[in-house]
């Protein structure tokens, strides 16, 4: 009897994860919602998919190599639970070609995942391989610090450049980018390892203490995407979320212009007509 | 299987039950702690009964669960008036409740519909209540449940979390001396403090960040009232002052006479003094209190920052003292052994103390970090007004013009760039500070 309880807990268990596979992506437990499409979770941008297509094959071989192995556990258990108290014990010493089977079957398909994703990460990350708009659209440094993220820009109308500069334009925990664009950001850390992460585009970055690191991403609608810390960085890791604002090329501008202004202030009263205008665009 | 239910029973009743929350207080500082026992929690007198400084702060702010509305304060509580005026000071402390249609504890902007958010102020007290939650979630750990800046996690940092119970904050847009406004705070809140273990908090809502400036500002004038009330009794009645007293030839119980007789009055004597409290952060607010330029920033040219360094060097602004000749923060002052100024004292240790008792170093202007604002409104603030609290001094229009101010400004800013002309840099460079 108590052989056969537990033999039945392990079974539950491949059971429960072949319904949690089939009612998870109607339940939207799998991808965070795409604030641009009501009731989907479809990446926000076109890379996104080819990253969800690695996601999605690599979740149906482990799915079912997960199922198979549970199965196969369960009846051996089932049969090893009809094993009478007085029946002698068999011992196996191996099984040469059984472990050879094992061995190769995960290597061709581990080697098989990694051929099928050298391209996606090739475009992703290799800098040689970025699309040129993104190369021509730095946008900013984003540096993480316990615990948020401090952004810089370059001057409306310049170029970034590696180091500060006088007439840089700084925000923290609000990055705007241009919408429909391939553009770049350069990730750096000033303490501990984060991880910058935005999981509607699908861009999962860790920022390394010593490097800089390049980033492309492109958010095709202007909507507000959330950016958290994806790498636990201490005690305040939970309090690291941000807001990244994609926009027209224009409202991006006009945005820029506003950050200089307020950032040039000088006690004496801003001219508020033109900006409360961009605010509605 | 026997054991295996008893398991999962166990499991089950753990997963149910829980354990309860330590229930938090207010702490009271050392100065309270070191009063004769009367003066803090209260005795009798002619069989009347009088109170201590803790009944009173008690009676006047209440607990962290049970937030008390003393009128008296310039607090807005949320649909219960918070003034300064005589007639409202005759008001006994109304209660704040979180008892209503909506908790303002558990309320979400985000999510809340129009009529939620109307229910929502029909709470009395909403505004502070709501603000004392987000405290407790966001700030507390560092911060302290009363705001002596000892919170859990105040041990690991350094700089240290703000102690605000002395009603002091360093970066505000205010003349020197006078206290912070809700702006300066909320703009701390949402900026974060670059350089410190302040983070931004620039996703709040911000009716959220006015929640917690007004929770803040309400726990900094509960320790203020209640260093005053210390203050008035510690000269006389501290257990050093005491046995002075008695080794002078006074008898105790002629002292303890006495005691009794002051506490008696000690809930007029919090009175008056709270009154001075609130006047002190009505006067922030008032536009008057504000520091403005009289003239606009001056064009960043290479004369303005060679003027600017002129400045800096200059023997009415001694810059160079504290931040040294090329601005790093090495000035020969950080090597002096310094008086405290609260006691007359030497202090133990070389280098610069602020006002909490903690060594403390003058920015190095090399680097680029403004810890209270990078707009040349900031700078210009920082050096008028001083860094309060810290050995930042304040540059009166006597000492500076704005126009100087200004080029002092483009000076300080150029420093990180190395752009003024080296001509001007005479003195040797010596080790960085942090």
């Amino acid at each position: 009897m108590e052989k056969k309880f537990w033999v039945g807990l392990f079974i539950v268990w491949p059971i429960a994860a072949v319904a949690v596979c089939l009612a998870a992506p109607s339940l939207g437990w799998w991808f965070p919602p795409n604030p641009a499409i009501e009731g989907s979770t479809e990446s926000a941008s076109a890379f996104g998919h080819r990253i969800d297509d690695l996601f999605y094959m690599i979740l149906v071989i482990t799915s079912v190599t997960f199922v198979l192995t549970h199965m196969a556990l369960a009846y051996v258990m089932w049969k090893g639970s009809k094993v009478g108290e007085n029946d002698k014990a068999w011992f196996s010493h191996g099984s040469h070609s059984l472990e050879v089977i094992w061995t190769i079957v995960p290597a061709v398909i581990l080697l098989f995942i990694a051929f099928v994703q050298l391209d996606v990460w090739a475009d992703y990350r290799v800098i040689s391989k970025f699309p040129e708009e993104a190369k021509e659209n730095a946008v900013a440094e984003i540096t993480a610090r316990q615990f948020e993220w401090r952004i810089r820009y370059p001057a409306p109308g310049k170029k970034l450049q590696d180091d500060p500069q006088p007439d840089d334009l700084y925000m923290v925990n609000e990055l705007h980018v241009p919408s429909g664009k391939d553009v770049m950001i350069y990730l750096k850390t000033d303490d501990v390892q984060h991880a910058f992460f935005m999981p509607e585009l699908r861009v999962k970055q860790d920022a390394v203490p010593g490097l800089r690191i390049p980033i492309w991403f492109n958010a095709e609608l202007s909507e507000t995407y959330t950016l958290v810390c994806a790498e636990l960085c201490g005690w305040g890791h939970y309090k690291m979320g941000a807001e990244v604002v994609a926009e027209s090329q224009d409202s991006f501008e006009a945005y820029m212009l506003r950050l200089q202004e307020e950032q040039n202030y000088d006690g004496t009263p801003i001219a508020d007509a033109d900006s409360d205008e961009d605010d509605e665009v | 299987m026997c054991r295996a239910i008893q398991f999962f029973a166990l499991v089950g009743v753990f997963a149910f039950v829980g354990c309860d929350a330590p229930q938090s207080t207010f702490v009271y500082n050392a100065q309270t702690e070191g009063l004769p026992q009367i003066a803090q929690t209260g005795g009798t007198r002619d069989g009347k009964k009088f109170k201590g400084i803790k009944n009173v702060l008690e009676d006047s702010f209440g607990t962290p669960h049970e937030l008390v509305a003393w009128e008296k304060l310039p607090i807005n509580y949320g649909g219960i008036g918070g003034s300064a005026d005589e007639d409202a000071a005759e008001d006994e402390p109304a209660e704040v409740s979180t008892e209503g249609v909506v908790d303002p504890a558990s309320f979400s902007f985000a999510d809340a519909s129009d009529e939620q958010l109307a229910a929502y102020k029909e709470v009395p007290g909403y505004h502070l209540a709501a603000g004392r939650a987000l405290y407790m979630e966001h700030c507390l750990h560092c911060h302290g449940t009363s705001g002596d800046g000892a919170g859990p996690t105040a041990e690991y940092l350094n700089p240290l979390p703000r102690d605000y119970r002395n009603g002091v904050f360093k970066f505000t847009s205010t003349n020197e001396g006078k206290n912070a406004t809700r702006a300066d705070l909320a703009r701390v809140i949402k900026m974060g403090i670059a350089g410190t273990y302040m983070p931004s908090f620039m996703l709040l809502e911000d009716e959220e960040v006015d929640q917690i400036v007004e929770y803040v500002r309400w726990l900094s004038m509960r320790g203020q009232l209640e260093n005053a009330l210390g203050a008035e009794l510690a000269g006389n009645y501290s257990d050093k002052a005491m046995s002075e007293r008695v080794e002078g030839g006074e008898k105790r119980s002629e002292i303890m006479g006495e005691l009794r007789e002051e506490l008696a009055l000690l809930p007029e004597t919090a009175d008056g003094l709270a009154g001075d409290i609130a006047d002190a952060w009505i006067e922030a607010e008032d536009p008057e209190t504000q520091i403005v330029p009289s003239i606009p920033h001056v064009e960043d040219t290479e004369a303005s920052r060679q003027r600017g360094r002129a400045v800096y060097i200059s023997a009415a602004a001694k810059c160079t003292n504290c931040h040294g000749a090329q601005g790093l923060g090495n000035g020969k002052q950080t090597e002096e052994f310094e008086a405290n100024a609260a006691t007359g004292e030497k202090w133990p240790e070389k280098g610069l103390h602020d006002m909490w008792g903690h060594i403390i170093k003058p920015r190095n202007l090399s680097r680029g970090i403004y810890r209270g604002g990078r707009r040349p409104i900031d700078i210009f603030r920082r050096v008028r007004a001083g860094v309060k609290g810290s050995g930042m001094p304040a540059f009166s229009t006597g000492v500076l013009s704005d126009q100087q101010v200004w080029d002092l400004v483009n000076y300080v800013k150029s420093i990180p760039f190395g752009t003024t002309a080296p001509a001007a840099v005479e003195q040797k460079p010596s080790e960085p500070a942090g």
